[in-house]
């Protein structure tokens, strides 16, 4: 073989692979499909114009401008892009396991846009992931809501532009483990041991970050009179605390039962912050009127517990209940495996609760949706909102469906009729099949980093 | 002023440059021999001399005087005193510049009893691997080994950073030279290195912990900076401002005096060091970057000075069926993109097309640096994570792969030096500049260009150019010695010593490991050319392991048989021998 035409061959390999050359903003004409809004109905024999990444028109008879590709649906079903309110997919690290309170550490600096993870999430028509910190410590990390484009390497070009800031808290027997039985994996236990521990490093940590706000204030203040005012020690984990207070980061918090999401609704409202959603929240149908009440959201899982103690009394009836009672409900995957599936997760919550259509829908579009800030461009099919897209051979809330096409920002990332066994955006040049070494190197990282954290804080729930 | 970048106003660049080196230490010469120099002055005449890239004298001589290149050209005088090099075929470069390296620093042994501190969150500054306070000069050890291997390929100057993890102290530009570590040192404290490089399971442990740190590190090192500034002025009324070590190693970057100069491994690693960069705006320089090709556009909007690695990834040392195949070459040009393996009859097909794929990665890690190169990314070599011994190799890979001669010598010598702010020191052949040169055999980036001599600060290397004898099993070595190995499994590495004694007809020795403090007897040893085998047998462990290694002087590489494992590598280092005395 000749070795210009192997370098042309490369070449071609690593434009069609890496999508260097791919446009963050795509044109499409979805025609002719039955087009799932979520939140203005089912509309039939629909159109679906696609400008800069944006959907500009719906409607029925709608041409294709120049240069605009048409892709017939005829007999599909068109949907919003699935999103998943809680994974750790696309992520180096999850758990910064060391401390009860982490909050200055921020998934955003470690989002790994080369996990293969991404392309399967797209493949199961989810655009857009809240990739979480873990649940090791009371207040762990911030989070960061991503787009799936496939094929961009900077972590920058994955970011949900414009998503608020969110911080994941976490009650239970998770924190409790990690820090009051184990100390933090090396070294001697110390609060929280207990849920009351839980409360307390809550409260400990939110006067802190009032005190930090407050010294920084009174500098603030000072300097208008006083040019050689000294500013007081900076802190970036008081200072996200005081950002959360401030209602500029939105609480995510890991939860089980009904008391402590009683418990913490109670400290939020002693300290003035008014956003939270509950994750997992096996037990919230017990306590919907207060979560409603409260204006807290939940999101839980359609059917999944018993993996611990704290998750034996759960019912697949939560989802419904919560929807019943008016807290706005979102179902998700903590799994790069369920993930790929949220469409039949939504679809059970129908099963036992009886939802209709639309709410079923809601909870894997718009009601995560405004759970992460970003209803205002996604959840929906609504001209202006972002053309999060994905396209259903059958209605997606059979379990015959099979997602066909995902679009983001007008993009196709994934198509069933392109879709080739390798879709690895890396590979490890040094590994030898006979290793069993079909892992990358930055999974093996990343596995080792979780190790370093203590490895079974990975598949914590 | 380590780097010319854009900060300061070139006037006053050059100011402070100009004091840099006039408060330079005075340097005692000493030859590393026992015998007295006979004189510090050479002539190597009839040469070609590759005075920087492009620019060349087909037949001239050199003249070192006292350090110095003091003569340079067609019609040069040599001195009365000079030692006459006949350099007729042979090359001259100007010494090579390593960018990023631990050159000169022995490693540190880890500390096996010290005890992990109770509360994992808040460890000793020195645990966690916080320790930018820390300086280059103080851990040099001109007698370490890889002072002597990077001269030997060529390396008359280096930027060396201590060990450690996250931030382990600040850099020093050494001469690859001297018998005493004050005696190596160019320019002090030129950078604070920086790694993501975790603690073990305190806090930071992550990634993300590791940038939060900074973050905090730098903008805490900002306002004291400002208060202590504040103090300087007038400490009336003032609290005297808090101290600490730690945070004051910041200060020099704060002033842009120097850069966090970050070794980054991943595409990954390199964008979270960019990202940190532009929240906290230091001053910045990268090395390491094997995955660069995903980021050029992002290095090329940092500015900052780049120093690529010198490694490369290593074809496989377990041949898959596929590449053993006899049209492994063909095979890998047939990579089909849109393959889909519909059923277990497939695999093969699969299979191949996996294999086609992983060594398309690859071309892509060799084609790195001329990718640099077209997008017109200046940049410099480290030497980090390279055996020296593998250097020219890799060159001549990345030449192969579209990197321009020119362009890899401008990496080695000018651009290096234009990059470490040492152009008016290092970098080319001219007069006036520090006395640091190659000599090769051939032009250096020639399969057969062997290295003859290297001149560093004025100091005579010469090394023995063997012609190749080709024996079928290779050249005739004795392995008399101690060794140190390590066997790379699964499970982890395991080390120890292999000793030999005895003549190469008649081999005895034993083996330790860090699992078995007690010594195993060589069995069976057998030594072919440099094709050495032996076994030990384990009689708690699982059974009779036999090792077979391919010494080359001084390293070996090999491997080791496991009943019911298989084979794991092995690679070995003499410590000690007849060869060596």
């Amino acid at each position: 073989m000749k070795k210009q035409a192997f370098l042309a061959l490369t070449l071609a390999l690593v434009v069609t692979l890496t999508a260097a050359a791919q446009p963050k903003v795509g044109d499409v004409l979805l025609k002719n499909g039955t087009v799932l809004t979520v939140t203005n109905g089912t509309l039939e024999n629909t159109d679906v114009l696609v400008r800069d990444g944006k959907i500009a028109r719906i409607g029925q008879g709608l041409r294709a401008p120049d240069g605009v590709a048409v892709v017939d649906v005829t007999g599909k079903y068109v949907m919003p892009g699935i999103i998943d309110a809680h994974s750790h997919i696309a992520l180096s690290a999850v758990n910064e396991a060391t401390n009860p309170v982490t909050a200055e550490v921020t998934m955003e600096d470690v989002t790994n846009p080369y996990h293969i993870g991404i392309y399967r999430a797209l493949a199961g028509g989810v655009t857009t992931s809240h990739t979480m910190h873990g649940s090791a410590n009371v207040i762990g990390g911030q989070n960061e809501t991503i787009k799936h484009r496939w094929g961009f390497t900077n972590p920058d070009d994955l970011r949900f532009e414009g998503a608020p800031r969110t911080i994941k808290f976490a009650l239970g027997e998770n924190p409790t483990r990690v820090h009051g039985k184990r100390g933090g994996g090396t070294g001697k236990p110390k609060v929280p041991a207990t849920r009351m521990g839980v409360e307390a490093v809550l409260r400990e940590a939110f006067a802190d970050g009032q005190r930090y706000m407050e010294a920084w204030d009174r500098y603030e203040a000072e300097k208008k009179r006083n040019p050689r005012a000294v500013p007081p020690p900076y802190d970036l984990r008081l200072e996200t605390i005081a950002d959360i207070l401030r209602g500029d980061v939105l609480v995510h918090c890991h939860s089980y039962r009904a008391d402590e999401i009683l418990m913490l609704m109670r400290v939020l409202e002693d300290f003035g912050v008014d956003k939270v959603t509950f994750q997992h929240a096996n037990e919230a149908f017990k306590v919907a009127p207060e979560l409603a009440a409260f204006g807290a959201y939940a999101s839980v899982f359609s059917d999944w517990w018993s993996y611990k103690f704290e998750v034996y009394y759960s019912t697949a009836y939560n989802a419904a209940i919560l929807t019943r009672n008016g807290v706005v409900t979102s179902v998700n995957s903590d799994s790069g495996e369920l993930n790929r599936h949220l469409y039949h997760e939504a679809a059970k919550s129908q099963r036992y609760g009886g939802l209709t259509d639309d709410e079923a829908l809601a909870l894997i579009t718009i009601n995560p949706a405004l759970q992460l800030g970003i209803a205002d461009r996604t959840g929906s099919i609504e001209v202006g909102k972002d053309a999060d897209l994905a396209v259903f051979d059958g209605h997606p809330l059979s379990v015959y469906a099979v997602p066909v096409m995902t679009f983001v920002d007008g993009v196709r990332y994934f198509d069933r009729e392109r879709d080739p066994d390798d879709m690895r955006l890396f590979v490890d040049p040094e590994a030898s099949l006979d290793d069993g070494a079909m892992i990358s190197n930055d999974e093996h990282r990343h596995l080792h980093e979780l190790e370093a954290a203590g490895d079974w804080l990975f598949h914590l729930k | 002023m380590f780097f010319p970048s854009s900060r300061p106003a070139p006037a006053a660049l050059l100011l402070v440059f100009a004091a840099a080196l006039a408060f330079a230490p005075l340097r005692v010469h000493a030859q590393t021999d026992d015998l007295p120099t006979v004189t510090r002055t050479y002539a190597l005449e009839n040469a070609r001399i590759v005075q920087a890239p492009g620019r060349v004298i087909e037949r001239g001589t050199v003249v070192l005087r006292n350090g110095l290149i003091t003569a340079v050209g067609t019609d040069v005088a040599v001195p009365f005193d000079a030692e006459r090099i006949a350099a007729d075929s042979m090359v001259v470069y100007a010494g090579f510049i390593d960018g990023l390296s631990h050159a000169g620093i022995p490693k540190p042994k880890e500390d096996a009893n010290r005890s992990r501190p109770d509360d994992p969150g808040n460890p000793p500054d020195d645990y966690a691997g916080i320790q930018p306070q820390r300086d280059a000069r103080t851990m040099l050890d001109p007698g370490d080994r890889s002072v002597r291997d990077l001269r030997k390929a060529g390396f008359g100057a280096a930027h060396t950073v201590p060990h450690g993890r996250m931030l382990p102290g600040s850099g020093a530009v050494v001469l690859l030279s001297g018998d005493a570590p004050g005696a190596m040192v160019l320019r002090d404290d030129v950078s604070l290195f920086a790694q993501f490089k975790a603690a073990p399971s305190v806090y930071p442990a992550t990634p993300m912990g590791m940038t939060a740190k900074m973050r905090q590190l730098y903008r805490e090192a900002e306002r004291r900076h400002m208060i202590e500034k504040m103090y300087e002025e007038n400490p009336k009324g003032l609290e005297r401002p808090p101290h600490d070590a730690v945070h004051e190693a910041f200060f020099p970057v704060l002033e842009g005096r120097k850069p966090v100069f970050f070794f980054v491994e991943s595409a990954l690693e390199a964008y979270r060091a960019l990202r940190l960069q532009k929240d906290l705006g230091f001053p910045l320089a990268l090395g390491g970057l094997e995955q660069s090709f995903d980021l050029i556009d992002a290095l090329k909007g940092a500015r900052a000075p780049l120093f690529f690695t010198l490694a490369l990834p290593k074809e496989p040392k377990k041949k898959t069926a596929a590449q053993k195949d006899s049209v492994e070459a063909a095979m890998a040009a047939q990579y089909d993109p849109s393959i889909r393996t519909a059923t277990y009859r497939d695999l093969e097909a699969e299979r191949r097309n996996l294999e086609a794929r992983r060594r398309m990665s690859r071309e892509k890690y060799l084609k790195n640096a001329a990718m640099l190169h077209e997008a017109g990314l200046r940049f410099g070599f480290s030497a980090m994570d390279v055996k020296p011994a593998d250097i020219h190799a890799n060159l001549r890979e990345m030449i192969a792969h579209g990197l321009p001669e020119d362009a890899a010598l401008a990496a080695l010598t000018t651009d290096a030096a234009n990059l470490l702010g040492l152009s008016a020191m290092l970098g080319s052949v001219d007069e006036g500049k520090i006395a640091n040169l190659v000599v090769t055999t051939a032009p250096y980036f020639e399969e057969k260009a062997k290295i003859r001599y290297v001149f560093v600060d004025g100091v005579k290397y010469e090394y023995e150019v063997k012609e190749k004898k080709a024996p079928a099993g290779g050249e005739a070595v004795n392995p008399a010695g101690v060794w140190s190995y390590v066997i790379s499994t699964p499970m982890g590495e395991f080390e120890g010593t292999l000793t030999l004694e005895g003549s190469p007809d008649n081999l005895r020795g034993t083996l330790t490991s860090s699992q078995s403090p007690n010594p195993a007897e060589l069995q069976n040893v057998i030594l072919e050319g440099n094709e050495l085998s032996f076994t030990i047998v384990m009689p708690e462990g699982p059974g009779t392991l036999t090792f077979t290694l391919t010494l080359t002087g001084e390293d070996f590489e090999g491997s080791v048989n496991v009943p019911g494992m298989g084979n794991a590598p092995v690679t070995g280092t003499r410590e000690s021998g007849p060869d060596r005395s």
